[in-house]
């Protein structure tokens, strides 16, 4: 990897002890951590413990970090997702991707109600009923926008097996939110 | 690029060109743009389901879990001001010089004490004078052995 790490130079700061390179690293890494996480797990507590025991490892990491293997931010996520799968594991939530995922108990609500609170909520719930694999394809791809090579890499699989997961998990989402509410979820007009 | 490999770039990517390949990104805005039915179509089921992903959001950090991370950071080295900008800073060194010399005075007045013990005439015979027949572990009347 030619490019220049882009937090390389703030994690030299950070080793350095220089005043305020905590609060931007925290400031730079912390809502993008907590996204992935709270995708991946579908709960708000769990992932905030995981950023930050994902920012105890980048505390250690600051003085020891060597560039030029992966990018800073490619090993933070792969820390992230490694403690994500923990706590799947623990909650025996890991689903193989030939396994059917559970339906999500969800109840229709009534058209005026699906704000976009509401709308989040129900995108959350597909999101959390899709195969792990699937979700953390989806994830690291459109909602990370980590490149494909990349987002391959950190899943250690190839781009056609991304590409595959991708689609099966777009496919499901697609089927899954029109199916329960109907087209208008996909931006049609409401009748 | 063939309209089928466009149609499985967005099924799997999306309908953004940022999130597409890099490396077939030209390739699928060329094709995009001859306006090919087939392309549009595909182009508009991924741009629907793209629009309903995007909307969901995740709040932002809250101000204590920001807290708990900063509390376990590296902790930046306590800056040191020059001596000559810390506040009253000539009253420690005063302090040490008055320990010392204190210490000082209380031993030439210690030593003067002792002196005087030795140079009296009448000195009384002290505990730890050994030299004596008695002492304090060789007296006759600690003798208990006949008791």
């Amino acid at each position: 990897m030619n490019e220049q790490d882009p937090d390389a130079e703030l994690l030299a700061r950070i080793d350095g002890r220089e005043p305020g390179a905590v609060r931007e690293m925290v400031a730079r890494k912390l809502p993008r951590l907590l996204a992935l996480a709270t995708r991946m797990l579908g709960d708000r507590d769990e992932a905030s413990d995981v950023a930050q025991e994902a920012f105890i490892r980048i505390w250690k990491q600051a003085s020891r970090w060597k560039g030029g293997q992966a990018r800073f931010d490619t090993w933070l996520h792969r820390v992230a997702l490694n403690l994500c799968y923990d706590r799947l594991r623990r909650r025996q939530d890991v689903i193989s991707d030939d396994d059917a995922p559970e339906p999500v108990d969800q109840a229709p609500l009534p058209e005026d109600q699906l704000d976009e609170s509401a709308r989040s909520e129900r995108i959350a719930a597909a999101l959390a009923a899709l195969p792990a694999r699937q979700r953390e394809a989806l994830v690291l791809q459109y909602y990370q926008e980590l490149p494909n090579v990349e987002a391959a890499a950190l899943m250690g699989i190839s781009v056609e097996a991304l590409e595959s997961l991708l689609s099966r998990a777009r496919r499901t989402l697609r089927s899954r939110l029109a199916g329960e509410r109907g087209e208008h979820v996909f931006g049609k007009e409401r009748r | 690029m063939t309209p089928e490999r466009f149609r499985r770039l967005t099924e799997a990517y999306g309908a953004m060109p940022e999130h597409w390949p890099a490396a077939e990104r030209a390739e699928a805005k060329a094709l995009l743009a001859q306006r090919d039915p087939v392309v549009l179509a595909a182009l508009a089921d991924a741009r629907s389901l793209d629009l309903v992903l995007s909307g969901h959001s995740v709040a932002a950090p809250e101000s204590d879990l920001v807290r708990r991370i900063l509390a376990c950071a590296p902790l930046a080295p306590a800056r040191q001001e020059p001596a000559w900008k810390r506040p009253h800073w000539w009253l420690s060194g005063a302090g040490l010089v008055g320990v010392g010399v204190a210490g000082i005075a209380a031993g030439v007045l210690a030593i003067s004490l002792t002196g005087s013990i030795y140079i009296t005439p009448a000195n009384p015979p002290s505990l730890f004078d050994q030299t004596g027949e008695s002492t304090v572990f060789s007296s006759a009347t600690a003798d208990w052995s006949d008791q």
